[in-house]
């Protein structure tokens, strides 16, 4: 039997029916602590974009890449450009304040086409665990759900590709199973920390 | 009041950047036959037949039936689902079958080896995965899953690779736009990260298939999305009964 919190957590491999179903019929108990409103989840998922954006410029204007790569990346890098376009008018039509970009460093992962796209490839199923994590705190928020959603499931579109550009095994590589895991909020600025300079209340 | 709900991108690739105020794009509603699958319509209701087809594929998801479900339905049920959320996991369940019929199918033919071979296989895993997980819900909330319908396609469609992968490629855009059209009218958390989590996959599959039919895996930087209507429209002329 399969732990539903490794299930959550992403830990869990494969998940059979049954546990799937197991998986719909609680509730997701870190989900609606870990946002204080649909501000700070909009905040949060500005962050992550900003860190991809500045990622694909630094590593397209590297020069490693020809042929399909470099045009997949060029235009994941457009993608991820307009989600943070998007996501820092929307936080202020709502009113509030976009938070600045953070400052990165990408250590060697510009070192070769290799790295490149490995480290690509982290980042963009870490934005989809993310984004699915978050989803249930905007859950009266419809429209700014259905706007996640479809930064999401682009981060998806990237994630797989980037996996059959690696050249990586189908299932386990290009697919993580038959339904996406969320990352809960510590998970991924875990995840991301030693990309940030400094500290960051991801 | 939000601005994000409208900010997908109304074409290819760059409006995003260059506009400061996005256009409204809210949920299509209208006519689906013109738009789907970047305006190159593939499915149009020019008769009476279409239409026909198109009442009986909302006749498979079974619209309305699903409040009756409802009101029966164990007090142990999800506390938030609704009648809504039967009729959306019915609606999905519908598309899954679709979806994993026709792959496996597809695959029977023997038209795809190699690389083409290892990335399609798991697809089909996956919608079958799909299938069961979404029938297994619909009982839990006390509602009765869709029947798996009779599925017809045109001819040829799995005679060779070309074909076959571009009516998937159709089904996966259709597919990715339909759970995006349903996003909002979701009610219960559990079934929105479940659904969530299916729309992640069917986005990556759409993408993996238009990498190896050659085209562009990264149509637009916000996934687009069709009423339930327009999808059953689109959906309707493969299902036979």
């Amino acid at each position: 039997m399969i732990n539903r919190r490794d299930l959550i957590k992403g830990t869990a491999a494969v998940i059979p029916a049954a546990v799937g179903l197991q998986m719909l019929g609680t509730k997701w108990a870190f989900a609606a602590d870990d946002f204080s409103g649909p501000v700070d989840v909009l905040n949060y998922a500005l962050t992550l974009e900003y860190l991809e954006a500045e990622f694909y410029r630094q590593g397209n204007q590297a020069d490693l890449l020809t042929g399909k790569a470099k045009t997949y990346l060029e235009d994941i890098q457009k993608d991820e450009e307009a989600h943070v376009v998007a996501l820092k008018d929307t936080i202020t039509s709502l009113g509030a304040t976009p938070v600045a970009a953070p400052e990165v460093d990408f250590g060697a992962a510009f070192k070769s086409k290799a790295s490149y796209l490995e480290t690509a490839y982290t980042f963009e199923n870490l934005g989809v665990s993310a984004y699915l994590g978050a989803a249930p705190s905007l859950l009266k928020e419809k429209g700014l759900l259905t706007a996640a959603a479809s930064i999401f499931g682009v981060e998806a579109r990237h994630a797989a590709i980037l996996g059959v550009l690696g050249e990586k095994e189908a299932e386990g590589g290009v697919y993580n199973g038959a339904f996406e895991k969320p990352a809960t909020r510590a998970a991924v600025l875990k995840a991301a920390s030693p990309f940030l300079v400094k500290a960051q209340t991801l | 009041m939000t601005h994000l709900a409208h900010l997908h991108c109304p074409s290819q690739r760059d409006p995003c950047m260059n506009h400061e105020k996005l256009p409204p794009t809210p949920v299509d509603q209208s006519d689906p036959a013109r738009h789907v699958f970047g305006g190159q319509p593939v499915l149009t209701f020019g008769d009476e037949g279409q239409r026909r087809k198109f009442l009986r594929a909302a006749a498979v998801v079974g619209f309305g039936s699903t409040l009756v479900a409802l009101s029966q339905r164990d007090k142990f049920a999800l506390a938030d689902a609704t009648a809504d959320d039967l009729e959306i996991l019915n609606y999905a369940l519908t598309l899954e079958y679709l979806e994993a019929d026709f792959y496996t199918q597809g695959l029977d033919g023997g038209v795809l080896d190699g690389r083409d071979l290892e990335l399609v296989t798991p697809i089909r895993d996956h919608e079958q995965e799909h299938v069961t997980v979404l029938t297994d819900t619909v009982k839990s909330l006390g509602g009765k899953p869709a029947a798996k319908p009779k599925f017809t396609y045109p001819d040829g469609t799995f005679d060779d690779k070309k074909t076959f992968l571009t009516t998937a490629s159709t089904f996966e855009e259709l597919g990715v736009t339909a759970y995006h059209g349903q996003v909002a009218r979701i009610n219960d958390g559990d079934i929105l990260a479940a659904a969530a989590s299916i729309a992640g996959v069917e986005s990556r599959h759409a993408a993996v298939v238009a990498d190896l039919l050659g085209g562009n895996p990264f149509p637009s930087s916000f996934e687009k999305n069709k009423s339930m209507k327009a999808v059953l429209k689109a959906a309707g002329p493969f299902i036979e009964s």
